[in-house]
């Protein structure tokens, strides 16, 4: 009885959903890492950063060089190792896709000041704001202060061995307080 | 496909009929509310349900019954206790649920009639369901430990719900004197949060450090013989704690005494807090015994828990793979610490099989399949793919974090673990190397991140 219940169910296509290549529901998959990117991809805390409206190219290589060991992370490079290439790329289509939601947050007159005299360098890659111009640069504009704080601690650290030789070279030159100062400026870009 | 049972099957070909599946006939569905939606418990796991159908499908009516107006999040309430944090940062309210159009209860549920599929509430309210998520967290055993019993938590505080009692065990921490044994007694699991003992002897170690109290002692009586990210939690303690080995009577700030060697307590003495096992008698200054955890109440009441089966299944909810239903109940999904999903792990058995921990963020990703499933129901549609993940962090000392990965899916019917998403923080670096401060000072940071997120994710 259960066989011919199963041949049936077989030919009409039924089992699809519950078997081993079942068709990949992004939304789903997304909705696991909005826990800590937040709901739609918006984060509401300050060491993780928002991931809704980055460029696709950016979030597809990223992800990749954490699936390859090409770049260090904490804790991502653990994760995304359990999502095949097929998985990472629609989760890029599909964050790319949705809008980038710049966060309000506070920041300091003073070194937000000095993060625009800092960032003159970072201009030619970052635009005068951090709004992102290519499809391989990460949107900088109104992303938490906090994180960029750390993810440029880990371009200036050898700790981390960071894969982006250029920004490598560049964190290298700020110092704690222009580090600060760039996150800030970037972070109160918030338009 | 062997794996597919024929109630699978049906519910299978129910999802990808054009009949309503849920036996209302569309004329009374007319004019009024496509489904109705009722979740017991608003937690992290009920809170998210509830969110994440209403973002599926607006025009389903939504009820979360909840008892407290204010939720006091246990993630990283062991900061609480060692005064790191303030209880506030830990609160919050139902605001954002009823913003989204979810009616929010604050009553109490007492009774399921799962025939009429209908709650009833201590209010005396009587609320039909199309679907109802159950989502009670966990209650305890307060058997088990002869002369404890639930009247001495107030003396002897859990601490393991948030709340009053995590303040309570903050206040005896803090009257402590130098010298004397804060002692942990551990369930056999499951238990919630699998490393929640740990960083808590982890951060009360910590408070001895920096509190003039150096002279203090953290002892873990275990009744398991592993746990949660041993060799993480070893190493940090050794780098920061003066930890040697396991056992009784070492010399560091932490001792840990495994079920076989001792440390399942068997008996308390509560006039001198002394608890005692078949092979030691320890006597607390600060007492924490945290009872062994079963299902929340209307769980069991409502006919879904175990009743036999092996550790696992006695006293909790099994569900289907793929929508987080009850394996007894095709209209009831159970999510967060009430459910069993997969078989328990045993650590330090490598040839386990690895259930999803009783984690915050574990049972958002559940809430948010059935939440998925639910809303494919209502509307005719196929079963989606679900996902599961889990990420949960420990601070364990100043600027020092670790973590554990899990990603679950479901292949042929069935949870499957997916070893190479998961995992512990590095314990060295791929060179030997030991692992930079930067890296632990990170995953501190991650923590508290996260924290704002899931409690962002779920009740905003």
């Amino acid at each position: 009885m259960q066989k011919a219940l199963l041949l049936s169910a077989l030919a009409s296509g039924l089992l699809l959903a519950s078997s081993a290549h079942a068709e990949l529901n992004v939304a789903g998959l997304a909705n696991t890492c909005n826990n800590c990117h937040g709901t739609g991809g918006v984060s509401a805390g300050e060491s993780m950063p928002s991931i809704a409206g980055l460029p696709e190219g950016y979030l597809k290589n990223i992800m990749m060089e954490w699936k390859t060991g090409k770049r260090p992370s904490a804790n991502m490079t653990r994760l995304i190792s359990g999502y095949s290439d097929e998985e990472i790329a629609a989760l890029a289509a599909y964050y790319s896709k949705l809008p980038w939601m710049p966060v309000k947050q506070k920041t300091d007159a003073k070194l937000v000041k000095l993060g625009k005299k800092v960032t003159e360098k970072c201009a030619g890659c970052h635009g005068d704001t951090g709004k992102s111009e290519d499809a391989d640069t990460p949107s900088l504009h109104g992303q938490w202060s906090q994180y960029l704080q750390l993810e440029a601690l880990k371009y200036r650290d050898d700790a981390f061995n960071m894969p982006n030789k250029q920004m490598v070279k560049a964190a290298k030159k700020l110092s704690d307080e222009e580090i600060k100062a760039v996150a800030e400026f970037y972070a109160s870009q918030n338009k | 496909m062997s794996q597919i049972n024929r109630r699978e099957f049906i519910k299978l070909a129910a999802a990808a009929s054009s009949v309503p599946v849920l036996g209302i006939p569309s004329l009374a569905r007319a004019g009024a509310a496509k489904a109705k939606v009722v979740v017991i418990g608003g937690g992290y796991a009920g809170a998210t349900a509830a969110k994440y159908v209403k973002l599926g499908d607006a025009s389903i009516d939504v009820t979360l019954i909840e008892p407290n107006k204010v939720y006091t999040s246990c993630p990283l309430s062991n900061e609480v206790i060692v005064g790191h944090r303030d209880i506030k940062t830990l609160e919050i309210g139902y605001d954002g649920l009823k913003k989204r159009g979810i009616n929010v209860l604050h009553d109490f549920v007492v009774g399921v009639d799962r025939a009429k599929k209908t709650v009833t509430t201590k209010g005396g309210k009587t609320l039909p369901y199309d679907a109802l998520v159950v989502s009670p967290g966990i209650d305890f055993h307060y058997t088990g430990i002869e002369g404890y019993n639930e009247s001495m938590i107030e003396d002897i505080p859990h601490a393991y719900k948030a709340g009053p009692q995590t303040l309570l065990l903050k206040k005896q921490l803090e009257a402590m004197p130098d010298g004397g044994k804060f002692v942990i007694v551990v369930p056999k699991g499951p238990f919630r949060c699998p490393p929640g003992p740990y960083e808590r002897a982890s951060l009360v170690a910590n408070y001895f450090k920096h509190h003039g109290k150096a002279k203090s002692k953290v002892i873990i009586l275990d009744a398991n013989d592993s746990h949660s990210k041993k060799g993480l939690f070893n190493q940090a303690w050794a780098k920061m704690y003066g930890w040697e080995k396991e056992g009784m009577g070492t010399n560091g700030m932490i001792e840990w005494v495994k079920g076989a060697e001792g440390g399942t307590i068997t008996k308390l003495d509560a006039k001198t807090k002394t608890v005692s096992s078949d092979f030691v008698d320890v006597k607390a200054d600060v007492l924490n015994i945290i009872p062994p955890h079963k299902a929340g109440k209307i769980a069991a009441d409502a006919g879904l828990t175990g009743a036999s089966g092996n550790n696992f299944e006695k006293g909790w909810c099994k569900v289907e793979p793929m929508t987080m239903a009850s394996a007894v109940d095709p209209s009831i999904y159970v999510v967060g610490d009430s459910c069993v999903a997969g078989e328990m792990p045993l650590y330090g058995n490598p040839n386990a099989a690895f259930d999803m921990p009783k984690s915050a963020h574990i049972a958002m990703t559940q809430a948010k399949v059935a939440a998925a499933a639910i809303v494919a129901k209502v509307n005719g549609q196929a079963v989606p793919q679900p996902y599961y993940a889990n990420t949960c962090y420990s601070v364990v000392g100043d600027d020092y974090g670790i973590s554990v990965a899990h990603l679950y899916r479901v292949e042929g019917g069935t949870f499957k673990y997916i070893k190479e998403g998961s995992g512990v923080s590095m314990m060295t670096m791929p060179d030997k190397s030991p692992v930079p401060a930067a890296y632990r000072k990170l995953e501190a940071e991650y923590a508290v991140g996260w924290l704002r997120n899931v409690m962002a994710d779920a009740f905003s």
